[in-house]
């Protein structure tokens, strides 16, 4: 297969999948914080059980792993009577991956404010609220830059698992194993699919180490 | 601190009640008796919630069915065990030979990045990049599509270790590389005025540090790998999802079988992650996100 037939025949199938691998990722991802942002907020509270369900769920789906949880939705949810459609199911199995993984970022960008800095506020007259907007979440957000950025990557890389089931707008890996299925694609299909998901986490990495330069805290 | 410390905190609270072992435990003052009501009632109202949660997740499971026992009789046949057994060792022997493959390439592709041989670097970064911007997925199609049209006749055990393998490796040698930006400069300098060359230093004084900053980051990839040994399924290598697979066709029971395998994984993963963190506080050496 060479280029130009690639690209006469697939090049808008690949854009299009393109298009579909960063929706699936983008979607996943800010849904996946905001959720972590509401898990981390309960996980810091003063209420036990809230905070042993939140360490629960972390622990649970940071350790699953993305085939089985997506497998289980797709296929096994619908046995228990809640059916999603095929898309929505792989952007349900990456938001709760994310989530997972960034409430474990923002409690570690928590735990990274020293304890003194919270009893310097609190002896300087701080209420808990001015404690909590002022000297914790900035800094947390500041210091989480690199490891959210990380996770955006893997969120990427895990829209690939879209590829094992029969979604209808296929993601990158899913739309080379459909054109190695139906005919010799050869490794061209690969490296062009492999050469966009190396350009796409590479921005995402070089726009994360500039925004964690901009607001990184020199310790 | 370690992020989890809260779980053990409270018992060290009631000792040193003034300073708070972790800043999520300081976010909070010694409560008066009026936060302490306000804590107490929220405890219970949580504790309604998420006990009704739990009676709703039973519900649906009782009334769609899925703990009649024909979906979960063969859970008390040793053959099923046996059978769910080899295919936890199927994915045991792709995760370790992919570990230790990742562990020996990272090694080489993280020498070969800090080379002052420039073109080495180049290849090398590019290498490296590759394996941690594509999915392991991908390349696995790679093996299981295009080598069998070239006349190369991969096992599909081989077609999960390797694509797996190169992924970690990638990964492992950055990580390495971060170790050995760890190792204070002093150390090489003092190798080097004891007469040794940049490559004894390097082997000798350098990479033992480097590799003990790192063990613990270590541990958790192999978390990353054992997740990505269920894409056997993708090739049919007989692993445990895989197996599970086998299970469901032949007892018609998805729920439970699916269920059950997950809470497998998911419990390596964590006893893995456990370890990762037992070392880290053993050694001192950070766990890196």
């Amino acid at each position: 297969m060479s280029f130009h037939y690639l690209i006469a025949n697939y090049g808008s199938a690949f854009l299009g999948s393109l298009l579909t691998t960063w929706r699936l990722t983008a979607i996943g991802f800010i849904v996946g914080l905001i959720l972590a942002l509401l898990l981390t907020i309960l996980r810091v509270s003063p209420i036990k059980p809230l905070r042993m369900a939140v360490d629960f769920y972390v622990q649970v789906f940071r350790n699953i792993p993305g085939l089985s949880l997506l497998i289980f939705i797709v296929y096994g949810l619908p046995a228990l009577h809640i059916v999603l459609d095929y898309e929505p199911s792989v952007i349900a199995a990456l938001i709760i991956i994310c989530s997972a993984f960034a409430c474990e970022n923002l409690s570690t960008g928590i735990n990274t404010i020293g304890v003194g800095q919270i009893e310097a506020a609190r002896s300087l007259g701080l209420g808990f609220t001015s404690i909590v907007t002022k000297i914790v979440i900035p800094q947390a957000l500041r210091s989480v830059v690199l490891p959210m950025t990380n996770l955006l990557i893997a969120v990427m890389l895990s829209s690939s698992l879209a590829s094992q089931i029969p979604v209808s707008n296929y993601d990158l890996t899913g739309l080379v194993a459909k054109i190695n299925n139906s005919e010799v694609g050869g490794i061209l299909t690969f490296a062009v699919a492999a050469v966009l998901y190396l350009a796409s986490a590479l921005v995402i990495s070089a726009l994360g180490s500039a925004v964690d330069k901009k607001v990184r805290i020199a310790r | 601190m370690s992020y989890l410390s809260h779980t053990h905190g409270s018992a060290h609270r009631k000792t040193v009640r003034m300073s708070a072992p972790t800043t999520q435990d300081a976010l909070f003052e010694v409560s008066g008796p009026r936060a302490r009501r306000w804590i107490r009632i929220g405890t219970a109202l949580s504790i309604v919630l998420l006990a009704g949660l739990l009676f709703l997740i039973y519900q649906q499971f009782a009334f769609s069915g899925q703990l009649d026992e024909q979906y979960w009789f063969f859970f008390g046949q040793f053959t099923t065990w046996t059978f769910i057994a080899q295919g936890l060792l199927g994915t045991v022997k792709v995760a370790v030979v992919a570990g230790i493959l990742a562990i020996i390439v990272g090694l080489l592709l993280m020498t070969g990045r800090i080379s002052h041989f420039a073109p080495l670097r180049w290849v090398c970064r590019l290498i490296i990049d590759v394996a941690r911007g594509v999915p392991s997925l991908l390349f696995i199609y790679f093996f299981f599509l295009v080598l069998p049209t070239w006349g190369l006749t991969v096992s599909t055990y081989w077609m999960v270790t390797i694509p797996i393998s190169f992924n970690a490796a990638g990964v492992l040698a950055e990580v390495f590389r971060s170790g050995v930006n760890a190792v204070p400069t002093g150390q090489s300098e003092a190798a080097t005025s004891l007469g040794l060359s940049r490559g004894q230093a390097f082997r000798g004084v350098i990479l033992p540090q480097a590799i003990r900053y790192v063990i613990p980051t270590l541990v958790t990839q192999l978390v990353v790998v054992v997740k990505d040994t269920t894409f056997g399924y993708v090739v049919t290598y007989p692993e445990m999802m895989q197996n599970a697979k086998v299970l469901i066709s032949n007892y018609n029971s998805l729920v439970p079988v699916y269920l059950v395998t997950a809470i497998i994984y998911i419990l390596i993963n964590y006893l893995l992650s456990r370890l990762a963190r037992y070392i880290s506080k053993r050694t001192g050496a950070k766990i890196e996100l």
